[in-house]
């Protein structure tokens, strides 16, 4: 079953998927956790992968699944409870000295879409067809959304004062 | 001055992320050379892009704790540990369904006729005390058994072996009401005569016999009624039981 060519593989690819789920999930710890299940996944689904699809994409998708199911999960969870959880992330203090940069923290207060497309197509440089068949849908939806995301960057970035990416400052 | 046609959504972004091919480049160049508005936030994209390429590349730190060959060997453990789980829960319902089975029906089957060594332990132990009826007289001791238990009860003689009864007691068990005669032959030797219902279940024996905490007992069934035949498993013990039973059957 231990193969060491799927260990190398998946260990080449392992800060990226770090990077990714951090900037997901906004919480090291959750990230480390999410990276972990998401290797434990592949390499019980190894086989299930087809040929023709990018490792990148392969691993990317089931970290992303993982991630909604995770909110998803935890959503249920605050409703339950009847509490309404407070939605600040814990980023650790050296991220938030970061995002002090109005870039980032544009990026860090879009919406968890906006930013994985942005994280997949700018960041990773992935391919329009790897990013639609993550997300299951045709590339012309690829497009619009990420001309949306690219858009609210902008305007988030370039400072209203009321958006969320100010209050994040704090 | 060609009238050009705007390029596609996907073009524009294929500009900004650097995947078009240079004559594919130059037209979308050339067409927002002419639509300044357009070309602006074309230009704020590829801005935006590159600072967050530069600005996330910091990020990319190896994560040794995540290692496939560390995660390999976490859920082989844990999947161990299920399994662990899994089969003791598993030994626990076998061992409880294997208790059960064997003990289905104390006193009514697997241990049969239990409640007739526990009523000779009662009574014969102490020699008779508490008898609900205490005569030698066989008469009346039938008499006593058929209105209680049933009319087609036949007490066996045992008076050419040297026993003789003593007096009898009833029971309440689970089957129904039971009835105990006993005998002594006049030298510390007790037999003890049981009748009962087979219950509702109607459990009859087969004919059998088996031994605990140092009495013998002796079953069978025979017209809709259980009957056992108690003694203390010494020698004497022994004979008396068997020529009860030789007689009663």
């Amino acid at each position: 079953m231990s193969d060491p060519r799927i260990d190398e593989a998946l260990r080449s690819m392992l800060p990226r998927m770090r990077r990714f789920v951090l900037w997901l999930s906004r919480d090291a710890h959750a990230a480390d956790d999410l990276v972990q299940s998401a290797v434990e996944r592949a390499l019980s689904r190894w086989h299930t992968r087809r040929d023709e699809e990018s490792l990148r994409g392969w691993l990317f998708a089931i970290l992303y699944r993982l991630f909604l199911d995770g909110k998803r999960r935890a959503a249920r969870q605050a409703l339950l409870l009847g509490s309404i959880s407070n939605d600040e992330p814990t980023w650790p203090s050296a991220e938030r000295v970061a995002l002090a940069h109005s870039t980032l923290a544009a990026f860090a207060a879009l919406p968890v879409e906006q930013r994985s497309l942005l994280l997949w197509i700018t960041v990773e440089g992935m391919s329009y067809r790897e990013v639609a068949d993550i997300l299951k849908v045709p590339i012309g939806t690829v497009m619009s959304r990420l001309s949306r995301a690219r858009r609210a960057l902008r305007q988030l970035g370039e400072g209203d004062p009321e958006s969320p990416s100010l209050r994040l400052l704090k | 001055m060609t009238t050009t046609t705007p390029p596609s959504e996907h073009d524009i972004h294929a500009y900004v992320d650097g995947h078009l091919d240079s004559a594919h480049r130059s037209e979308v160049e050339r067409y927002l050379a002419r639509h300044a508005e357009q070309a602006e936030e074309v230009h704020g994209w590829r801005q935006d892009a590159q600072q967050l390429r530069t600005l996330l590349a910091g990020d990319l730190a190896p994560a040794p704790g995540l290692d496939p060959i560390l995660v390999r060997e976490t859920s082989r453990r844990r999947r161990a540990q299920r399994l662990a789980v899994a089969a003791a829960l598993f030994v626990c319902l076998a061992v409880g369904s294997i208790a059960g089975w064997t003990a289905r029906g104390v006193g009514t089957g697997d241990a049969p006729m239990a409640d007739a060594m526990q009523a000779y332990r009662l009574l014969a132990m102490d020699h008779g005390v508490g008898m609900d009826i205490t005569t030698g007289n066989e008469t009346d001791l039938r008499a006593w058994l058929a209105g209680r238990i049933g009319s087609d009860i036949r007490l066996p003689d045992l008076a050419d072996a040297g026993f003789r009864p003593i007096g009898g007691r009833l029971f309440a068990t689970e089957q129904g009401p039971a009835g105990m005669v006993l005998y002594d032959d006049g030298n510390g030797h007790t037999v003890s005569f049981y009748v009962r219902p087979p219950g509702p279940a109607r459990h009859l024996l087969p004919r059998g016999a088996r031994e605990e905490g140092g009495l013998l007992a002796s079953y069978w069934s025979d017209g809709g009624h259980n009957y056992a035949v108690v003694s203390t498993s010494t020698e004497a013990g022994r004979g008396a039981a068997e020529r009860v039973v030789a007689r009663s059957i």
